[in-house]
């Protein structure tokens, strides 16, 4: 989990803002984000992380600053040009095709790998979205529920299973939403081995939301701290545990 | 120039305060829907039904020697009493589906088909008229207007103002209102939410049951024209906005006077095609309708 | 609403099953009928097959993506007053009124679809039902097509050398090969990637876009699809009748469509052939003893919706399979 300085930027996100009303929910936000890292973005509630996230993914437009992904500007971009840039969300709230099956969900997902006449054959043949399945039923241990309805699994396999749909098209990065939201001790641990793997073995940069602080200590390689609506830290997981006004914003001035 | 002020005075007028009187009623209608929408999330399919009910009502209590005073009255009650079983009975059963968008959009069509059918078998297909309360004619600005048609306007508008009034000064409103924005909330408040539901369906019926009641002696009554009017009601609703009372007067109104005042200048067949093509258009341009949802003015 | 068939590792043999035993059924009902001379049955099980086209498109477009075409007729309808006009005014030919009609509801699709398909989809519903209004209020007023009368004089066309539209069992036969084609079409595209797509929409609209998709291009797609059955239906109509009324386009025929499909299993396909099929059955037994057939008939349909949403084929299928899977120990 080394920054090495050469690591070209993937994601740069320049004066990012919005407004709700009088209520500034994000205000100047910039940082940039650099290829295969795991990028994290952390702050007490209230410090506009949901939001800095829906503004990253385009789910909200911002008033101010851009987004810019490998150099393309993609502010406010529609979910499906977003993934056409190569970039692809999770979501804290499970957002599955509950009714139908785990491999149907990922098939589904892995179906954009597919072009031209693949459309009009039967799925049987869609080869590149069976392979990618497969391939994936494999890496998040869900091959065993291949065939279980998705709104038949354990939170903590549904909160997998939201992973892979995600990286089902092969993006270059992944927005993760609270990839650990409601999960038990033991599923957070195995979620965090995988998002660090996907960097580390995949070459996947990811930018990740989370409310788990060790959690992200353990797995970023770089954190932004937010406090409500700024930014207030930008560095490694150490220089920012350290920083006063991190510490601060968590714990309040009596520290 | 003396006869484009006389086309005004004496054309015109008339027409748009003629078709006053059916505005005021088509708003009811569509209070009536949007407020089912608004709190239930349902749409009702079946509320050009009620309407229609809520004309042969009338056709039941004139037949048996009442006035139509009590019909008046009564009508509502009827129809309130009906659509909360409806509510309570039938669409509280699909409420908890998971497809319930589809399963209560197809239950209130069930509902109206069933509804149409009894009607044709109890009353026949053939139109019936009602007789006004409330006869002569009275001389405003030059021309004459039927007293009836100047009744439904301010007795319509006196309901209007009185829904207005239950749904944002009173604490039944607020009750209403806060289940609609939070159901969850308000349940655990305390507020029995599945028995607001079924009284708001009521409501909503009961005023396309006045709606009907208003509009029997004017137009004739015949077993489809719940269906006939129902689009009319529909497309008020979705250009004021689906939820928004304000919208539902302000749309009601508008659409209505555009009609009354365009059937001066094309031929009647082409009303529904009007109207259709200005929600259309509203729709492609505002999506959500003219004004917001229920909970706001 | 069932989904099961969405699924890839599903094998529906239920299904097939059900289908081979409709289309085999109606065949023999068909032959049966002629060879006893009673030409009503086998041109009121044309007709039922004909209205179970538009059942089908119905099914496409509710048990599939998700949208209820409350107004489905009109297609049915502008298949039928075009193939007439054709037939009438153009050449008594039965290709020519077939393709011409498929065409021209196929625009007629992608103009209502652009209305029709906007981002909230609780006013497809109501747009498809004022579409339908409009337009069959139009054609009722129109002098030119008949006004309510409609045109009647549609002539008798040969289909092929030796078969004519007028030999009872050999249109059913006709019917009965173009709405098992079509029945066959939709089952092909729901095995393709882009009929799964159909049916993910249905389960999970917002998600669609995140994978990568535009929903609303797939929308416009299943609604021309779904236009050009209907229309295709429709176009058999008047060769089966000899003529066409605006009725066809009456609210009438897009709520029975409806009806068929909810209570033969909506999501299904198979489901809407039997729905059409049994409930012309259940109409024409209940019309011998009581005019007030439709108020049953609405009945029927508000228990279904409560009681059982997933229809007649969809409640068998299970226990079909269950039965199958026993029989064969071997397989899946």
């Amino acid at each position: 989990m080394s920054q090495s300085s050469n690591q070209d930027t993937v994601l740069s996100v320049q004066g990012l803002g919005v407004s709700f009303g009088a209520l500034k929910a994000v205000h100047d936000l910039s940082f940039d984000a650099k290829r295969g890292n795991v990028t994290a973005i952390i702050g007490p509630n209230g410090a506009g992380k949901s939001t800095a996230f829906n503004l990253i993914s385009g789910a909200i437009v911002p008033k101010t600053g851009q987004v810019k992904f490998e150099g393309q500007v993609v502010t406010g971009f529609s979910p499906d040009k977003m993934l056409s840039a190569g970039l692809s969300r999770s979501f804290q709230i499970t957002n599955l095709f509950f009714d139908l099956t785990v491999h149907e969900n990922l098939r589904l997902a892995g179906q954009y790998l597919e072009h031209g006449q693949g459309w009009w054959a039967p799925v049987q043949r869609s080869q590149a979205a069976l392979a990618r399945t497969d391939e994936l039923l494999k890496q998040f241990g869900l091959a065993y529920k291949s065939n279980e309805l998705a709104g038949y699994l354990s939170h903590g396999e549904q909160r997998r299973l939201e992973i892979a749909v995600a990286l089902a098209s092969k993006p270059s990065m992944i927005l993760l939403d609270e990839p650990t939201q409601g999960m038990s001790h033991a599923d957070t641990q195995e979620t965090a081995e995988l998002i660090a793997s996907l960097a580390r073995d995949f070459g996947l940069s990811v930018l990740l939301v989370e409310h788990d602080v060790d959690l992200v200590m353990r797995v970023s390689d770089h954190v932004v701290v937010m406090a409500q609506g700024i930014k207030i830290a930008d560095g490694s997981p150490q220089e920012v545990r350290a920083n006063p006004d991190v510490q601060t914003a968590y714990f309040g001035d009596k520290h | 120039m003396t006869s484009i002020l006389e086309w005004l005075q004496f054309v015109l007028a008339p027409q748009s305060i003629n078709g006053l009187s059916i505005g005021v009623a088509v708003v009811l209608m569509a209070l009536g829907l949007t407020i089912i929408f608004g709190l239930l999330d349902v749409i009702n399919m079946a509320h050009g039904e009620c309407y229609a009910l809520g004309a042969y009502a009338v056709v039941i209590i004139l037949g048996m020697g009442v006035s139509f005073w009590w019909a008046l009255v009564l009508t509502p009650i009827i129809m309130g009493v009906m659509g909360y079983a409806m509510e309570r009975g039938l669409i509280q059963r699909v409420f908890h589906s998971k497809d319930r968008h589809t399963l209560t959009l197809l239950l209130t069509f069930g509902m109206a088909t069933v509804m149409e059918d009894a009607i044709k078998i109890v009353f026949g297909a053939n139109p019936r008229s009602v007789e006004a309360p409330v006869t002569g004619a009275t001389e405003l600005f030059g021309s004459f207007f039927p007293n009836y048609r100047l009744f439904v306007m301010l007795l319509g508008g006196a309901i209007i103002v009185s829904v207005w009034l239950l749904v944002f000064r009173t604490s039944i409103g607020a009750i209403v209102r806060a289940a609609a924005h939070d159901k969850d909330m308000s349940a655990s408040l305390g507020i029995p939410v599945s028995r607001v539901y079924a009284l708001t369906f009521a409501f909503g019926v009961a005023l396309a049951g006045i709606a009907g009641v208003l509009l029997a002696p004017i137009y004739s009554v015949f077993p489809t024209m719940g269906r006939d009017f129902v689009l009319m009601a529909f497309s008020v609703v979705i250009i004021g906005g689906m939820g928004s009372i304000k919208g539902a007067v302000i749309a009601g109104l508008v659409l209505t006077q555009i009609q009354s005042i365009s059937s001066l200048l094309i031929s009647p067949v082409w009303n529904d095609t009007l109207l259709f093509g200005i929600m259309v258009i509203v729709l492609m341009w505002r999506p959500q309708g003219l004004f917001g949802k229920l909970g706001h003015a | 609403m069932l989904d099961r068939f969405n699924s890839s590792t599903s094998k529906p043999n239920a299904v097939r099953l059900l289908a081979i035993v409709f289309f085999v059924t109606a065949l023999m009902f068909a032959i049966i009928g002629t060879v006893m001379g009673d030409s009503f049955y086998v041109r009121l099980a044309t007709e039922a097959l004909i209205f179970g086209g538009l059942a089908l498109s119905v099914d496409l477009l509710l048990g599939h993506v998700g949208l209820l075409p409350l107004g489905q007729a009109l297609f049915f309808g502008l298949g039928a007053y075009v193939s007439a006009l054709v037939l009438k005014e153009w050449a008594a030919s039965f290709w020519l009124a077939i393709i011409v009609s498929m065409l021209f509801c196929a625009f007629a699709g992608l103009v209502g679809g652009l209305i029709a398909i906007r981002s909230k989809g609780v006013y497809f519903a109501l747009i498809s039902f004022g579409l339908a209004q409009v337009f069959s209020k139009v054609i009722y007023n129109t002098r030119e097509l008949g006004a309510s009368d409609g045109m009647t004089g549609v002539p008798v066309v040969t289909v092929i050398p030796g078969l004519q539209t007028d030999n009872p069992l050999g249109f059913f036969i006709v019917t009965w090969l173009v709405i098992g084609g079509i029945y066959l079409g939709l089952r092909y595209i729901m095995q393709t990637p882009m009929g799964r797509l159909f049916g993910a929409i249905r389960v999970n609209e917002h998600r669609v876009c995140f994978l990568g998709f535009d929903a609303w291009r797939f929308k416009i797609t299943a609604f021309v699809a779904a236009a050009v059955v209907a229309g295709l239906s429709g176009a058999l109509y008047p060769m089966l009748r000899g003529f066409v009324s605006p009725e066809l386009m009456f609210f009438q025929v897009s709520g029975n469509a409806i009806v068929n499909v909810i209570v033969g299993g909506s999501g299904t396909l198979i489901g809407a052939l039997y729905g059409a099929g049994l409930l012309t059955m259940l109409k024409s037994i209940l019309g011998s003893f009581t005019v007030h057939h439709h108020i049953v008939i609405g009945l029927l349909f508000v228990v279904v919706v409560i009681a059982f949403p997933r229809g007649i084929v969809g409640y068998l299928v299970p226990v079909l399979e269950a039965r199958l899977s026993k029989k064969k120990p071997g397989e899946h």
